[in-house]
């Protein structure tokens, strides 16, 4: 369905969903969290204090090793200001950053022929944005504004510190489920395991279960889904960065056009690149990291 | 008890009542900080400016040395730029210079030799970079004043502004044509 929408608009629709899917992400730990308690019947405070460390432990360990195996995976270098291409890569970089009001994120190039892009780091003057060779080659200034627009409202819009606590609660959940699921295999169930209270309603045990065995795929995909609005909510500030919402829409046309050949660095944070290095022209898919192109190219035209 | 009640509710509402007259009073004070500042950028960037182009002038003298009427139009924009003394008088120069500097690298463009000059090629970077720094600059001081002067004129600014003696900013002119000068030479 066409709809006609200033990049002010999206930019609003976009922050009211990334709330409520993020509330439902929470409904949805919280969720598996007590499931497990029913089904075990332990006591809540148990489950919430083990479901409050196992969480914990996964956004640390995301958190901690965010920005680092992102770099180190993309085999990225810092950008030779020597060569004019990466100079005015650097440039174009630090006109952005004013644009947004952001300090001057790091610039590195990626040794790769695909054009692609992507941002890193957690907070925004530990903010990275890494440009493919390919890119630098293949886009002209105007084209190239607009990718780097992009990855800078990735870093204003806090992208990466929202996938990296995302991946980390989607882990959790997946975690929690395996615990219960486990737990309840070998006899530690209520029922099995001597502890009745008398509580339990044996529908409801079937439908915690099955809860428990739905939630990890559900956070899954709930997950993807922020990360598409996500890549809309880039391509609608990136558009208010420029000013010229054209650029990155030609920067996408080229992009699809182009197969990805060369793909380097780490699966896990597809969702990062301003288009999945793997996959390129993506139908509207609900596993899909990223919007279908076409979709985000009609939006840009449209703002 | 139920009196007490309405008078606990009451006086929570009225502590909210102060804490977001407190906040949305300093978020006035912020905003404006932040226009100093975002100005103080472009004045840095404006002079960047200015010192490029004697530089600029003497490479383009030694090619095309005959374009007088360009070279000084160039010239005359930099004095004015350096003379100014409020944001929209710099603002203005800064408009007309970019105008100068536009006509001045269409008539390089017929010196094959000038535009091969990599102290040129150099200098045009430069020259682009600093009139694209001024460009998005101006965007996000305008971004900002349009939020600060929304706290001013709208309650529960309003009731302050005045004491503070916080008015309604002018934002800067951008000329449309502006966004296409980046582009030009690619």
């Amino acid at each position: 369905m066409p709809e006609k929408l200033t990049f002010e608009d999206q930019i609003a629709r976009n922050k009211r969903q990334t709330v409520v899917v993020a509330a439902f992400m929470l409904v949805l730990l919280f969720g598996v969290v007590f499931a497990v308690g029913y089904i075990l019947g332990t006591p809540p405070y148990f489950t919430l204090i083990l479901a409050l460390i196992v969480s914990s432990i996964y956004i640390g360990i995301t958190w901690a090793s965010a920005t680092s195996t992102v770099l180190l995976a993309s085999q990225a270098r810092p950008v030779n200001p020597s060569v004019r291409e990466e100079k005015l890569l650097a440039y174009r970089v630090e006109e952005m950053a004013l644009s947004a009001g952001l300090p001057i994120p790091r610039v590195y190039i990626q040794d790769s022929r695909d054009i692609n892009a992507f941002a890193t780091g957690l907070t925004p003057d530990k903010a990275i944005i890494c440009v493919t060779r390919g890119a630098l080659e293949q886009l002209d200034q105007e084209e190239l504004e607009g990718v780097i627009a992009h990855e800078m409202s990735h870093i204003a819009n806090y992208d990466v510190r929202l996938a990296t606590v995302t991946v980390g609660v989607v882990g959790a959940i997946a975690m929690i489920a395996e615990i219960g699921l486990r737990m309840l295999w070998f006899g530690g169930g209520r029922r099995g395991g001597g502890r009745d209270r008398g509580g339990a309603h044996p529908l409801l045990i079937v439908v915690a279960i099955a809860g428990l065995i739905l939630a990890p795929i559900l956070s899954r995909l709930t997950y993807l889904f922020l990360s598409r609005r996500r890549e809309y909510l880039a391509d609608a500030t990136g558009a208010k960065l420029t000013r010229n919402p054209e650029g990155l829409a030609q920067a996408l046309e080229k992009i699809k056009g182009d197969l990805p050949d060369d793909p380097k660095g780490s699966r896990t944070v597809a969702g990062l690149y301003i288009a999945n290095p793997w996959k390129r022209v993506e139908a509207a898919s609900v596993f899909a990291t990223h919007p279908p192109i076409d979709e985000r190219i009609r939006r840009l035209r449209e703002m | 008890m139920a009196v007490s009640w309405v008078a606990i509710a009451i006086i929570v509402i009225l502590i909210l009542f102060v804490l977001y007259v407190i906040s949305a009073r300093n978020r006035i004070i912020r905003y404006d900080n932040e226009i100093d500042n975002s100005w103080s950028q472009i004045d840095v960037q404006l002079k960047r400016r200015a010192d490029l182009i004697p530089n600029l002038v003497e490479t383009v003298k030694g090619y095309a040395a005959h374009e007088k009427g360009v070279l000084e139009g160039v010239t005359k924009a930099r004095a004015a730029l350096m003379g100014a003394s409020t944001p929209a008088e710099a603002n203005a120069a800064d408009n007309m210079l970019t105008q100068a500097l536009g006509k001045l690298f269409a008539v390089a463009e017929a010196y094959p030799d000038l535009k091969a000059n990599t102290n040129f090629l150099q200098l045009q970077d430069e020259l682009t970079h600093t009139e694209n720094k001024v460009s998005f600059s101006r965007q996000h001081y305008n971004d900002i004043v349009l939020r600060y002067n929304n706290a001013v004129t709208t309650f529960p600014g309003t009731l302050f502004a005045s004491s503070l003696g916080k008015s309604r900013k002018a934002m800067l002119e951008i000329p449309p044509a502006d966004r296409e000068v980046p582009n030009v030479r690619f």
